[in-house]
């Protein structure tokens, strides 16, 4: 799959939702914990070395799991191989707990369901489609069921 | 620089819905070497988030590209070859080349600058920020609207609230008449967090039932987001409410006022 890194290393300078210096272990076998300065951008973590201005690596957020790990630290592992896990530790409970919710949060899918859920109850409430003032309650992006790809 | 490719290309087969799909002629991004006859390779896009990603055909089931639609703009452009319904995916970043598209004629060319144009995850974020609170004023209208109605005892009926309009079915969601909105003021706070949904972020909660909700992002992450992102909402907003503006006719033919 091509990708443009040029293009990639331009949003991972954007502002984050969270920043900070972690320890962090990829999931190959025999990965050791290394000190990274960790960033969230919209659904996109990035990590760097900390002397370095690019990124090492970016892991897109969707469709992911995350879980908190012993001591004060937390996972992340995808869905299509729910073994390889991507590892993080953080400085303090509080950290960690501040990190987990942030990455719940920052899918896309999460927000696309939020949205759903806000319009359907907003709807059941007011009898109105919230979304018909600004032109967009027709957007594919906004309905139940979306496309068929 | 690395990027969990597996786990992208799973995203993008994912029964998760599609923003936008068809068939667009691409004249490469880095790397690839214009087409022979200058007419463009003809590829299937899928639109998935903030995410475009281009196949073979349509029954791929390897992505060729992916293209994350941050930080971009776009516009109508001309292609190499004239009379193609061109547009181009530009990104303000030094050395970065846009990406040159054309579709088929000039509807399925509106309806891609506009799916893509929608498509970053700061203008999901601004629908959904507004919706929270729309919903946040919706819930507290009503408890004072209960509060009222209480002092006025149960003889005097339809105190000075407004007549809320009847619900009705709308873009294919019937709303239930037998939803009572008050469970919802109080079950704001009693709801547990609903981690079964929000712990894979995958298909699980996508097809919501009426009555099943995602966890709902608390007041206080919006607010931070809020603080945060203050500025670049503010440009959003300011933008979003200028196409909504410029969409206004098209809504008024449609509604005949």
């Amino acid at each position: 799959m091509r990708y443009n890194e040029k293009e990639l290393q331009a949003l991972s300078r954007q502002p984050a939702e969270l920043a900070a210096e972690l320890g962090m272990r990829g999931p190959k076998k025999g990965s050791v914990l290394k000190r990274r300065l960790v960033k969230l951008v919209v659904n996109f973590l990035f990590y760097f070395r900390t002397d370095e201005a690019e990124p090492v690596g970016a892991l897109l957020l969707e469709r992911c799991r995350i879980t908190q790990e012993e001591p004060s630290g937390f996972s992340i592992c995808f869905m299509e191989d729910p073994e390889r896990k991507y590892h993080f530790e953080c400085c303090s409970e509080e950290q960690c707990q501040e990190w987990m919710g942030a990455l719940r949060r920052a899918s896309y899918e999460f927000m696309r369901r939020s949205l759903i859920f806000y319009r359907n109850e907003i709807q059941k409430m007011t009898g109105k489609d919230p979304l018909e003032q600004f032109g967009i309650s027709e957007e594919a992006r906004f309905q139940l069921g979306g496309l068929k790809a | 620089m690395k990027l969990n490719e597996r786990s992208v290309a799973h995203y993008a087969l994912s029964d998760s819905p599609a923003d936008h799909t068809g068939f667009l002629r691409t004249w490469g991004g880095a790397g690839t070497p214009p087409t022979p006859s200058g007419a463009g390779r003809r590829c299937w896009f899928v639109l998935k988030g903030n995410l475009l990603f281009s196949f073979e055909s349509r029954e791929s089931r390897a992505p060729l590209s992916l293209v994350v639609l941050e930080g971009c703009t776009v516009e109508l452009a001309e292609a190499p070859v004239s009379e193609e319904f061109a547009f181009a995916i530009r990104f303000d970043a030094p050395g970065v080349r846009p990406h040159l598209l054309a579709a088929d004629g000039p509807a399925a060319q509106e309806a891609w600058v506009k799916a893509l144009s929608r498509a970053s995850f700061g203008y999901m974020r601004l629908v959904v920020r507004e919706l929270e609170s729309q919903l946040r004023d919706a819930r507290h209208s009503l408890a004072l609207r209960r509060h009222s109605s209480w002092k006025a005892g149960p003889g005097h009926q339809k105190p000075q609230a407004p007549e809320r309009p009847s619900p009705g079915p709308e873009n294919g969601h019937p709303v239930s008449k037998d939803c009572r909105p008050e469970d919802l003021v109080e079950e704001r706070g009693s709801r547990p967090a609903g981690r079964g949904l929000a712990e894979w972020q995958g298909p699980a909660g996508l097809f919501l039932g009426r009555r099943q909700s995602p966890s709902l992002p608390e007041t206080s992450y919006f607010s931070m987001l809020h603080n945060w992102y203050g500025q670049e909402i503010v440009e959003l907003r300011q933008r979003w409410l200028q196409r909504a503006w410029a969409s206004r006719p098209e809504r008024e033919n449609r509604d005949g006022h």
